[in-house]
């Protein structure tokens, strides 16, 4: 697949890339972990030259002497991690349109994965209407950005 | 998982929770919802008493996600922090934003609906410590400025 947009789940920031995605992979590593406020962060690389900014801009956060770290000021969503002088940009999987599109290649940070990461593809499975009457019956009304570019916001 | 105060908040340490409640119901959730959030593959969120939950630094901020449901984050750093339906009184943290997330295990996976194919392949991928990734000089660079962790 290539080029593609996504953005938060507000809609407040989204971006676009042209071309084709670089190497994608899972960081398990601590900083990761609490940025992501999860296991890990699956991240994938695009060139800066390709890639801009259509609605909005993100946050920023320092997380350590050399990287920034990306997010909606106004929902959180965690978009991006990039390092100083990197002509890439490490994009959040999960803020893709299309996160499927995504070629995952790699583990990275494995010395902070928590020892069950692998097994959880096994553990039981139940859809989210199972789980939730309320969603079930039909009775909320999401207020999350579409999966596609719109004109206006919201 | 209960019957001890655990202690979490946000990457840059604005925001610090203490939980003095049982921790339960730990899962992932796969839906879109929790995806799009988390910037993620899934959510990692764990349940405590909205009355067990004291903000010891800052608050979170919140967007609603749904007519039902409040998501919290931190507004410097955007961790996503905590998940709750407006009906209930309990509510969901996410697992890493506690200070240790490994002493919470996932018991289910929700929302599998939405569960990308390659999350049942990412054991597969080959794996690499950060020390290997990083060119030999460049480790000490890498000056961390998260919060870590404690009271």
């Amino acid at each position: 697949m290539s080029g593609q947009s996504g953005g938060c789940q507000c809609g407040g920031v989204r971006y676009h890339f042209t071309g084709a995605m670089g190497r994608a992979s899972v960081c398990h590593c601590r900083m990761c972990q609490k940025a992501f406020g999860n296991f890990g962060a699956p991240l994938v690389s695009v060139p800066l030259s390709a890639f801009s900014w259509t609605r909005g801009r993100p946050g920023m956060f320092r997380s350590s002497a050399p990287v920034a770290r990306g997010f909606c000021r106004d929902c959180g969503t965690p978009l991006f991690m990039q390092e100083d002088g990197d002509p890439n940009i490490e994009l959040a999987i999960g803020t893709l349109d299309d996160p499927n599109s995504v070629s995952l290649e790699g583990q990275v940070g494995v010395e902070s994965k928590v020892s069950w990461f692998d097994g959880m593809p096994n553990l039981p499975p139940e859809t989210t209407n199972e789980n939730n009457p309320t969603a079930a019956k039909g009775r909320y009304l999401t207020l999350q950005h579409p999966d596609h570019d719109t004109d206006r916001w919201p | 998982m209960s019957g001890h105060i655990a202690t979490g908040g946000c990457q840059c340490g604005a925001v610090r929770y203490r939980i003095t409640g049982p921790l339960f119901d730990a899962h992932i959730c796969h839906c879109r919802m929790c995806q799009k959030a988390s910037g993620n593959m899934f959510a990692a969120l764990v349940g405590l008493k909205k009355s067990d939950i004291t903000w010891l630094h800052g608050e979170p901020a919140v967007f609603r996600s749904s007519s039902i449901v409040s998501r919290g984050f931190c507004g410097k750093c955007g961790t996503p922090l905590t998940f709750a339906y407006d009906h209930t009184v309990h509510m969901n943290v996410s697992i890493g934003s506690l200070d240790r997330p490994v002493d919470v295990q996932p018991e289910v996976q929700f929302g599998i609906e939405g569960r990308l194919p390659a999350f049942g392949t990412l054991h597969t991928l080959p794996g690499s410590r950060t020390e290997d990734d990083v060119p030999p000089g460049d480790m000490a660079k890498l000056r961390s400025l998260q919060h870590p962790g404690g009271e």
